[in-house]
């Protein structure tokens, strides 16, 4: 979005426009429910955190100095979502050879398709097995259009050690799929 | 030792953040470890750019601004509430005050009769409009069912 129709987005929100803030909801709903939907570890409670993260937005949008992009603070706001979703929450444990899809049903058909299909449950398995932050981090990074600079912005964390925290987020992946990428 | 600088590369590598130097280039081609792992990595980097990017349910932006609409009439009920406690309490105090004031000042018993006085008006009057009560009464309904539908519509809104 451009800042200038940003800052303005932002002007007539805080003014109480609701077809303005309507029209925020219509432009981050699909980044802000992504990013939820592949963090989260209920998925069918992903709708009801998008809910509270555009709440927050509303409810924040009169101290919203503007000093960040607004994309920035929303994916703050995102993140604190997620990270408040985990607290409580038992660590996942479940083995990556769970699940409806059999490993010895694609040795039988053979099947590349179905290799594939296997192998994509098992890395949302394995993505469900990683730390809160580094599986935000893997929500986020590959979304169209979210750049390593807003993510390290919004998280408070150096370019540096994103990009480090990522790294290590993928290691994590490529050894729990070590047997199915060989 | 070697292997395990460059597996600690291969991500960064693998996702083109990193443009490895010719040293770790020629100690994967001739490592199958190392090269094993660079294709695992670059193998994860494409599953994961894959990844199926859930969209927002059809209705979401309905429901969210719902919700919005009922939040910020909650939080209005609260504030008429707070406003409303507190002009009651500076009310009750301005009362008591008056009422402390005047019995020290031994004002009460000319207040006392200017109470008769107008207990006495009060009295008459009553009297007067007793023919007219029904009309008030329906005035006064239809007053109050017209905020009722106004408060329902707000609750609704």
């Amino acid at each position: 979005m451009q800042p200038v129709h940003e800052h303005e987005l932002v002007e007539r929100c805080r003014r109480g426009d609701e077809g303005a803030f309507q029209e925020l909801v219509n432009q981050y709903k699909d980044l802000v429910f992504a990013i939820i939907a592949r963090t989260a570890r209920d998925a069918s409670s992903a709708e009801d955190l998008a809910q509270e993260v555009f709440l927050r937005i509303h409810r924040g949008l009169p101290y919203f100095r503007g000093e960040a992009r607004l994309s920035t603070w929303i994916y703050r706001i995102v993140a604190n979502v997620c990270v408040q979703e985990q607290q409580g929450r038992k660590p996942v444990t479940q083995s990556l050879d769970e699940g409806s899809l059999d490993r010895r049903a694609a040795s039988s058909s053979a099947t590349r398709e179905l290799s594939d299909l296997i192998l994509r449950d098992r890395l949302e398995k394995a993505i469900a097995r990683l730390p809160a932050n580094y599986r935000l981090l893997v929500a986020a990074h590959y979304l169209q259009g979210v750049r390593y600079e807003d993510l390290a912005e919004a998280l408070n964390l150096p370019l540096g050690t994103l990009k480090t925290q990522l790294h290590r987020a993928k290691r994590q992946l490529r050894r729990l799929l070590e047997t199915e990428l060989k | 030792m070697f292997c395990d600088e460059v597996l600690e590369l291969v991500e960064a590598i693998a996702a083109g953040d990193l443009t490895p130097d010719p040293r770790v280039m020629t100690h994967v081609q001739s490592c199958a470890g190392c090269a094993a792992a660079l294709a695992a990595a670059r193998r994860v980097d494409g599953l994961l750019k894959q990844r199926t990017t859930p969209a927002a349910p059809p209705q979401f932006t309905t429901r969210i601004m719902g919700r919005i609409r009922r939040d910020r009439w909650r939080r209005d009920q609260f504030l008429d509430l707070g406003f409303n406690l507190t002009v009651g309490v500076v009310l009750l105090f301005v009362l008591t005050g008056f009422w402390v004031l005047l019995s020290q000042s031994g004002l009460g018993g000319i207040s006392h009769d200017a109470a008769n006085i107008l207990g006495s008006a009060a009295s008459d009057l009553m009297h007067r409009a007793a023919p007219s009560l029904p009309l008030y009464l329906a005035a006064s309904a239809i007053v109050a069912t017209a905020l009722g539908v106004w408060w329902w519509a707000e609750k609704d809104a």
